[in-house]
């Protein structure tokens, strides 16, 4: 990729390039998986620098995230005048936000297509249960979705939910003998309603377990 | 003795008296949000309720019911799923069985008598070390007055809890499960909730169809002496958690007595389970985390042994206490372990 496109992306991104060259960066996004893969790691870093919840990266890309972050000079110790670009227009942002908004959809997909296997789904764009759950959400837990972003939207902490296979259920119904009245309520009503569907079927452990013998 | 002595003996006497009754205030005052605690486990255990609610957890809410009576020293209790997996459980005296309709089984754990509640937790002056335990406020729920009791770890080994507490009834009619870092995890909102004087029996029967169900039940120990199940201990523990239950047992659809090690801190617990590992273990089934809720579990493998913590406290520390555990020889006593 060369170096203007990079650069063009990064402005796009930034919503610092003009509406004309915004659209035409547009319609080569929506064509070119290589472009397309690029804008989609733009968007994660610009979850990370926003310290957005809801985005995992793997460790290794995280790690070199870090690195790269640490090394950067901060904000404070950029002259405000070098993070203008000469000439910068008052209205180049607001246009280029609209063109950006939309072609934010297509991150959003990447990210959730990108997803890795083993990672727990946190970037969801609504609860999969039909209830209204922000209504029910603390007025802290809410507050503290700050950022919003058009990329990643702001999510409950979400603990995946490992089903329990026979011999789990077994320890958890157990454990809650000896459990506070409270934290019992909690647990046996977290292991009632945790997803039946994910659980491998008992069968079918047993028989990779034997495989693996 | 002197008028003016005496006179002098009794404003010492009053201002000791005003000094001891104000300090017995102030620690009525520091005492009361434990005492609510108190009040609100008593409540639970000894009160005849039904109540619906909803549970929140990672983005999903689900409506449950709830039905407790005791009845002539007998506790029943049903928890049902009203939207969801079908699942219930239904508690009577030291039995519960767990209905798992996804799975066409049954379980059926049967405690001994002597074990009920021993580890149970309670809030005492040792507690005050790890938890800041506050009221912080009171409102009105469900068209009653409750009071706001907030529970907060002092470190990352355990969560918190804030809990609307019914001024009346001491029941909680709201509770949410917080992290280390104070973020709501886990709630639970009664929608309604009435106390009756008496529950029919018909109420704990299990909604669910049985039929061609698996029934597992926990069998009877072997014969012979179980010296050899009592030598797992922890060898560090979370500060102040410490063991409460050490037993050995026979879990419903195994044939292999399992050691059950319960370790509290007044507030959590974290059960321990430790069994002969079947077979040659497999990389992957070596170190294992699960969540149930916001509960957490760890396993994995110790001297051809497979332990695994769970408990509702952070993954780190059911991690903590699994990898603790380690064989000690019966001979040389149980050490005491270190916190």
């Amino acid at each position: 990729m060369n170096e203007e496109l990079d650069s063009q992306l990064s402005a796009m991104f930034d919503d610092e390039l003009p509406t004309a060259e915004c659209e035409l960066l547009a319609r080569r996004l929506s064509r070119d998986e290589q472009l397309k893969a690029r804008w989609g790691r733009y968007a994660v870093v610009g979850a990370v620098i926003r310290a957005e919840r809801g985005v995992r990266l793997n460790a290794p890309l995280a790690g070199r995230i870090s690195a790269v972050l640490l090394a950067e000079p901060s904000l404070e110790s950029i002259p405000t005048a070098a993070l203008r670009r000469p000439g910068m227009r008052w209205w180049q942002p607001l246009a280029a936000s609209g063109l950006a908004a939309g072609v934010a959809a297509v991150s959003v997909l990447w990210l959730r297509t990108q997803a890795p296997v083993s990672a727990p789904v946190t970037a969801q764009l609504a609860p999969a249960s039909g209830l209204h759950v922000g209504a029910l959400l603390p007025a802290r837990a809410a507050g503290s979705a700050q950022g919003d972003s058009y990329v990643v939207p702001p999510t409950p902490q979400i603990v995946p939910v490992v089903v329990p296979s026979t011999e789990l259920a077994n320890y958890v119904v157990a454990h809650s003998m000896f459990s506070s009245p409270v934290a019992r309520r909690n647990l046996l009503s977290a292991f009632m309603t945790s997803e039946p569907a994910a659980a491998p079927p008992e069968e079918a452990q047993s028989d990779a377990k034997k495989a693996a013998r | 003795m002197p008028r003016k002595l005496r006179a002098s003996g009794r404003l010492c006497s009053l201002a000791l008296a005003v000094a001891v009754s104000g300090g017995a205030l102030a620690d009525e005052v520091a005492r009361a949000p434990a005492q609510w605690l108190e009040r609100m486990n008593q409540a639970l255990n000894t009160r005849n309720y039904d109540g619906t609610f909803s549970h929140w957890h990672g983005g999903q809410v689900e409506m449950l019911r709830i039905i407790h009576r005791v009845q002539d020293g007998t506790v029943s209790e049903r928890l049902a799923s009203l939207d969801g997996s079908g699942r219930e459980f239904i508690r009577t005296g030291a039995s519960l069985a767990c209905y798992l309709p996804d799975k066409r089984t049954v379980l059926v754990e049967q405690r001994p008598a002597q074990e009920s509640l021993v580890g149970f937790p309670t809030v005492n002056d040792q507690t005050a070390n790890f938890y800041d335990v506050r009221e912080v406020g009171r409102t009105r729920l469900n068209r009653r007055d409750t009071h706001i009791i907030t529970v907060s770890p002092k470190d990352e080994y355990r969560y918190g809890y804030r809990l609307w507490i019914d001024d009346t009834t001491a029941m909680p009619l709201k509770t949410q499960l917080c992290d280390p870092h104070g973020r709501v995890i886990e709630q639970i909102v009664f929608a309604n909730l009435t106390l009756p004087a008496r529950i029919p029996d018909s109420a704990f029967r299990p909604e669910v169809s049985t039929d061609g169900f698996q029934w597992l039940r926990n069998g009877a120990l072997p014969p012979g002496p179980q010296a050899a199940s009592l030598a797992w201990n922890a060898m560090r523990l979370p500060p102040g958690f410490r063991m409460t239950v050490r037993s050995a047992q026979v879990l419903p659809g195994s044939a292999t007595p399992v050691d059950h090690l319960v370790f509290t801190d007044g507030f959590a617990s974290v059960s321990v389970f430790v069994e002969v590992q079947q077979g040659q273990a497999q990389p992957s089934a070596v170190a294992q985390s699960a969540a149930v809720g916001s509960s957490s579990a760890y396993s994995t493998v110790i001297d051809g042994h497979k332990i695994t913590a769970v408990g509702e406290v952070p993954p780190a520390t059911v991690q903590f206490i699994a990898t603790q555990v380690k064989a000690q020889d019966p001979a040389a006593g149980a050490a005491a372990p270190r916190r």
